[in-house]
């Protein structure tokens, strides 16, 4: 199952938070007196943090797949490695695409490599939809951007992972805006998209 | 390319000016152009569509956000007319954003007041648009909870535009607790059951993020006809939203799985939905396996059918759960596994593949046979392959995850791949290093243990360690959240390609948790099954030194009371090495004096520089540990009087009360072991030499009688006083003469408190043995020994003070004139007290290991070599590297050789006496000590843990020294899902016998507990309506009391009403304390029925003021019943 999909740039800044399951805030005991101090939100903002730190000191040539960021590897530590299967979160998997990484949080009943394609299929979809997608669209349009992602994960479980039925899924919804003109200079084809297509095996 | 200016842009921009210089225009023209330019125009919408007036049906929420509209005129018509002038739409927010770099805060602040305004009119286009900016601000990190009403207020918008907006946000704001959500149910069903398919999938992506228990079954009934609607997308939605259902409400499968199974075995079901059915199987499979046992022939066709690569990947998940279920499958599913591993083109399919086989336990199932071996050598094969693909680091990863499973059942085939995973170990990426690290933990054995400790440690030493700017706890908001600022021109979210790399010194600084990691499995490698793997303990004592050396800094925690904390931080790896130190010393007696001594240099002060982290208090654990050693075999101590003033430095004082406290009970065993020799004559050199030794150690002890930490304080007291009476001891017997005959020292130096530390030697016990020891057949416990224990007790508190101290004290300051008492296991050697106090510490010296020189210190190093020096002294094949210096190659031997070679005979006189050479290297002389010649190779003696009888497996180390584990273990991650009452639920495969089914014990409980849990609910329902009424009708009552007074009639009738409702109320109540049976069970929810019938009644008279006061009053009542 997949727990959260988080998309931001090169300089951490969200361009996409979703959670699937709702943040559990642990009761650590040193925080106790923090406890009502944390919203949840910070506890979010905690985990993009952290994962961030994780991936911006990691070269292209590195693999795709990160440590547990601390704030959930502290408490998945504590569960048996006999049960393959669990509800813990244990695989966090990214994809880096010109100036954004795309997050993906899943336990372990997800396959790592299937992931790395739903990414490079959610990027492909969203460049259908914008033309040359680019950062700047994402940010201008991030309702749409909520959109195509729900047309492939519903609640944690991908539900579709076809490129033109996300696209049509997506465009029954309603006319996509185009980023407003005057802010973009130029497009970027996927192939500028970081490694884009070259980097991906025959998956899917 | 986007370069040209719309003429869009343009007219809007023209509207926005004309909108601030007219103010009652402004809505007319905003409507205008927020229909043909904003966001994402939806085309079906009509703009005459008005999101007010309109008089919808169940409008409630609207109302109360009429009464917000009202408070806000009531409340300022000069803001009224001043905030319009700083409307914004998203466009203008994220541009305001950019714009105002170095004052974001206070922009988002600026734009979050101007939100709480907008969003509390009464216009559901400005509603909606103030939505979406708080949703994206939320995304920042800033809170949008205090909008949840107004979230549903949008929602139940007739615009889908303004549906998807506040649906949106709801989803990323509103939790499980979110208070608005039972008003939100009427809203959910109402979409579910829409008409346009569009619509539908709102709620159907928005369920799963926001459904409780009581929402779950209140909505699934309305859910379960959408799995038959005629659109696949809404179809498979449904089916994923009914699982994210049945998670919190295991109830929603007894109605729901027959449907999906229909679903499941429909073959001209639309692949797409299928595939999502299988996605939904494969999450709960693993759940609850023996359910889909049925299933496997229909799943087994898909996967042989193929198709959906996704879909295969998850059905052969799914089989890899049920295979140890039904061991039959494996025969069936093996043909199709490995032509899919043969045929395949998708990486992903194939890696599954070979994970499904080992995770399903086939490859244990098939051993043995020629087919097993095929499999085996496939798979591994094929593992391998990915492992040395160039270039694709992803493979490597994943090998390694699967080799890593494989490793448990099947080692040996995973050693032939020793070369290519070794290799990971140094791999530059850190992830792949973890993976690797975790699986040679795995792999290890007595042959490779030091050549793989031997790269960890290399790793360890050569990279530096990271410096606090790469700390993430100094990261840019970790503590306050991430303020979006602005980027200084677009020109980086426009650019193509930026490169990632940052930092190429190489080699790259280890984060801390991996070299803790990495120190935690060097640990676990050497100490499994009591040493196993380990023949050379000096190696593993030396390794032990150095990683005390490379160990990270623990970070200090804000919390006051935190040293007293029991619970071992996971990056006190130092405590952790101590430990292992100290088991060594406890379990293999032949390294003891090694083990000893390595504590000995750990504990010494000024040579703290060299055997910890320059920086940082890395390491500092392991003092709790050696100090414990240098006090309790301080005989082994070749400094003893450095380790004395090591212990009794000022520093030591500042150290962790855990490890002052160890440090308290070492100091008097060590003066022990240095005063307690009764051999020597009491001279008056000895005798000023014990004085000033003691004055020491009372001058350390008496500012830490007052020490915040109780343990400190009680062993320094204690201490503290016994110090104080020897040192009354040693002062009042009387010196013999200088040379004269022998003076017996005081006895209380030489018997009573060297008594209080030795006696029976420590040996290592099992952690069950306590358990076993048989009571003694005599025990009587419930006999009273003193029958008149109260006078007593009451006694001797009056008598406590008058006994007569002087006896005891005279008893052991008087010497004994008999030397009968020899203790001579204690100091065998007789060292005079000037000697010992001259005695140096041993320094190191030196031989040649160019293996070891890579991942230990010089030092450390030296010392090996001088050892092995000594060590091999007497043995003229050994070759002393340095022996000759000076003289280069010209060894013992090799001269030897050499004259042999020129054929003359040997001349005894030639062959050079070797050298000791012990004041070369320093003037430091080697100890005296006894050091076993090393046996080659040497079973080295490691003594088990003591039990009584058989031992026994399953009582692990853990839970019985740490029984607070099992509660650890239970703690939830931070996203995970709690699906515990799912397992217990029992499906009815056919479907058939649910309805006359006997309920279990279990499950009546469970209805009973989501009964209780529902009238709760209901309830806060009520409680939270009336509150909301409450708001408004303090308004309303200066507003409307005419009003008021006209509607009187109708106020009396909802005033009974209400009566009734909060007698149903009580009684729900007392139902639930009192019931335990089933049978009161159905009356409970006809109760909870009558509830929400009586909370839609009082909707309906809302808006009428009075009622609500009597309500409220009753509602209190029952709380506080």
């Amino acid at each position: 199952m997949i727990n959260a999909v988080l998309v931001f740039n090169n300089a951490g800044q969200p361009r996409l938070t979703k959670f699937y399951t709702q943040l559990v805030w642990i009761k650590i005991r040193v925080c106790y007196i923090l406890l009502t101090i944390y919203q949840e939100t910070s506890v979010q903002q905690r985990l993009i943090s952290e994962i961030f730190t994780l991936v911006a000191n990691r070269p292209d040539s590195a693999c795709n797949f990160l440590p547990l960021p601390p704030l959930l590897a502290s408490s998945s530590k504590s569960t048996t490695p006999t049960t393959p299967y669990n509800d813990t979160p244990s695989l966090v998997t990214y994809r880096h695409y010109a100036t954004l990484y795309f997050m993906v949080i899943s336990t372990s009943t997800e396959s790592p490599l299937a992931l790395l394609d739903l990414i490079q299929v959610f990027v492909q979809a969203l460049d259908g939809l914008f033309e040359n997608v680019c950062e700047l669209d994402l940010i201008f349009n991030f309702e749409t951007l909520h959109a195509t992602l729900g047309e492939m994960i519903v609640g944690g479980v991908v539900v579709e992972t076809q490129l033109e039925k996300v696209i049509d899924g997506v465009k029954a919804q309603g006319r996509v805006a185009k980023r407003p003109v005057n802010e973009g200079k130029g497009g970027l084809s996927l192939a500028g998209f970081g490694r884009g297509e070259d980097g991906v095996w025959a998956g899917r | 390319m986007r370069s040209d200016l719309s003429p869009k842009r343009v007219v809007r921009r023209d509207m926005r000016r004309r909108a601030v210089v007219s103010s009652p225009v402004r809505r007319a023209a905003r409507k205008a152009f927020s229909v043909c330019v904003q966001v994402s125009g939806v085309s079906e919408e009509r703009s005459s569509e008005r999101g007010q007036g309109s008089e919808d049906a169940a409008d409630f929420l609207r109302k109360v956000g009429a009464f917000w509209e009202r408070a806000r005129a009531a409340g300022g018509g000069m803001e009224a007319g001043g905030w319009s002038r700083f409307e914004k739409d998203l466009y203008d927010l994220i541009r305001g954003l950019r714009n105002h770099k170095g004052t974001e805060k206070e922009y988002i602040t600026a734009s979050i007041a101007e939100c709480r305004k907008e969003i509390r009119s009464n216009d559901m286009d400005l509603k909606s648009t103030a939505l979406m900016k708080l949703t994206y601000l939320e995304m920042f990190g800033h809170d949008m909870s205090w909008a949840s009403f107004n979230v549903l207020e949008v929602m139940s918008s007739p615009k889908y535009r303004h549906k998807r907006t506040a649906y949106l946000a709801a989803v990323q704001s509103f939790r499980r607790d979110t208070e608005v959500l039972m008003l939100a149910e009427n809203q959910l069903k109402k979409d579910i059951c829409s008409p346009t398919p569009t619509v539908i999938s709102l709620p159907l992506g928005a369920i799963p993020h926001v459904v409780n228990p009581s929402m779950a079954n209140s909505l699934l009934t309305d859910l379960l006809p959408r799995l038959t609607h005629s659109n696949a997308a809404i179809r498979k939605k449904t089916v994923v939203t009914l699982y994210r259902l049945a998670l919190v409400y295991p109830e929603t499968l007894r109605p729901a799985w027959p449907k999906i199974k229909e679903r499941l075995q429909d073959d001209n079901e639309d692949p797409t939905v299928t595939a999502a059915i299988v996605n939904v199987v494969c999450e709960l499979g693993w759940r609850r396996p023996q359910d889909f046992l049925p299933l496997a022939p229909r799943l087994f066709d898909l996967l042989v059918e193929g198709g959906n690569n996704w879909m295969s990947i998850k059905l052969i998940k799914l089989f890899a759960t049920l295979t140890p279920l039904e061991p039959r499958l494996i025969k069936k599913l093996l043909p199709p596994l490995t032509k899919i591993i043969r045929e395949t083109s998708a990486m992903s399919l194939l890696y599954e593949c070979i994970n499904g086989i080992i995770q399903g336990g086939i490859l244990d199932a098939v051993e043995g046979t020629a087919e097993g071996e095929e499999v085996a050598r496939l798979c591994v094969g094929k593992l391998r392959g990915m492992m040395v693909i160039e270039g694709d680091a992803n493979l490597k990863y994943v090998a390694l995850l699967a080799f890593e499973k494989i490793v448990r059942s099947h080692p040996h085939l995973v050693s032939q791949q020793q070369d290519v995973i070794l290799e990971c170990i140094d791999d530059p990426d850190i992830s792949i290093r973890m993976r690797a690290l975790d699986l040679v933990v795995g792999m290890v054995n007595t042959d490779n243990l030091t050549a793989i400790v031997g790269r960890l440690m290399r790793q360890l030493r050569n990279a530096p360690i990271a410096s606090s700017a790469d700390d993430p706890v100094h990261d840019r908001g970790r503590s306050e959240g991430i303020t979006p600022y602005a980027e200084s021109d677009d020109s980086d979210a426009e650019e193509s390609l930026r490169p990632a790399e940052q930092q190429s010194n190489l080699p790259q600084a280890l984060p801390e948790d991996y070299r803790v990691n990495v120190i935690r499995r060097i640990l676990e490698m050497c100490s499994r099954d009591t040493y196993a793997n380990i023949t050379d303990f000096e190696w593993y004592i030396d390794v032990l030194v150095q990683l005390v050396r490379v160990s990270p800094a623990t970070k200090i925690s804000s919390s006051a009371g935190d040293e007293d904390d029991e619970y071992e931080r996971p990056d006190d790896v130092g405590r952790g090495i101590g430990k292992e130190l100290q088991n060594v010393a406890v379990r293999v007696k032949s390294v003891r004096s090694e083990a000893v001594d390595a504590a000995q240099s750990l504990v010494l002060v000024d040579r703290r520089d060299q055997m910890f982290p320059s920086s940082g208090n890395g390491g500092q654990g392991v003092l709790e540990y050696a100090g414990w050693l240098v006090g309790e075999y301080a005989n082994y101590l070749t400094n003893t009087e450095g380790v004395m003033t090591s212990l009794l430095h000022p520093t030591s004082v500042q150290l962790p009360s855990r490890i002052l406290a160890v440090y308290l009970q070492a100091v008097p065993k060590v003066f022990a072991s240095m005063s307690g020799n009764d051999q020597i004559s009491w001279t008056p050199e000895r005798k000023t030499l014990m004085s000033l030794l003691m004055a020491r150690i009372i001058h350390f002890l008496e500012p830490l009688s007052t020490h915040p930490s109780l343990e400190v304080q009680e062993r320094a007291v204690e201490y503290l006083e016994l110090m104080r009476l020897a040192a009354e001891a040693a002062s009042g017997t009387a010196t013999g003469t200088e040379h004269g005959e022998f003076t017996d020292p005081p006895l209380l130096l030489t018997q009573a408190i060297p008594a209080l530390f030795s006696g029976a030697e420590l040996n290592p016990v099992a952690p069950g043995a306590q358990r076993k020891v048989p009571l003694p057949d005599d025990l009587d416990l419930d006999t009273p020994i003193n029958t008149n224990l109260h006078f007593l007790l009451a006694q001797a508190e009056q008598e406590a003070f008058e006994d007569d101290e002087d006896d005891v004290y005279a008893a052991y300051t008087q010497p004994l004139v008999s030397n009968s008492y020899s203790s001579q296991s204690l100091a065998p050697t007789i060292v005079s007290a000037s000697e010992r106090l001259d005695a140096p510490h041993k320094e190191p010296t030196s031989y040649q290991n160019a293996v070891e020189e890579e991942y230990l210190d010089p030092d450390i190093i030296a010392r090996r070599k001088a050892e092995r020096r000594e060590r091999y002294k007497d043995d003229p094949f050994y070759i002393d590297p340095e022996g000759q210096h000076g003289s280069g190659a010209v060894t013992p031997l090799g001269s030897i050789v050499r004259a042999g070679n020129v054929g003359e005979e040997v001349d005894i006189d030639s062959i050079p006496i070797m050298d000791l050479e012990l004041e070369r290297h320093g003037d430091d002389r080697e100890i005296s000590r006894q050091r076993s010649p090393r046996r080659i190779p040497k079973r080295v003696e490691i003594i088990g843990d003591e039990t009584l009888g058989p031992a026994e497996d399953n009582s692990s180390r853990e839970d019985i020294v740490a029984p607070r584990s099992s509660s650890y273990r239970n703690k939830k991650s931070l996203l995970e899902v709690d699906s515990s009452g799912l397992g217990d639920l029992i499906l009815d495969d056919d479907g058939s016998a649910s309805s006359n089914r006997k309920l279990t014990r279990l499950e009546i409980e469970r209805k009973e507990q989501e009964e209780a849990e529902m009238r709760k609910a209901l309830q806060e329902v009520e409680r939270l309506r009336l509150e909301m009424q409450r708001a408004s009708e303090r308004l309303q009552i200066k507003d409307e009391a005419v009003v008021v007074r006209k509607k009187k009639k109708k106020v009396r009738k909802a005033e009974m009403e209400g009566d009734v409702l909060v007698e149903g109320q009580g009684e729900g109540n007392v139902d639930g304390e009192a019931n335990v049976e089933g049978a009161v069970k159905k009356k409970k929810k006809k109760k909870g029925k009558k509830e929400e019938g009586g909370g839609e009644a009082a909707v309906e008279g809302e808006e009428v003021g009075k009622k609500k006061k009597k309500k409220r009053r009753t509602v209190i009542m029952d709380e506080g019943a």
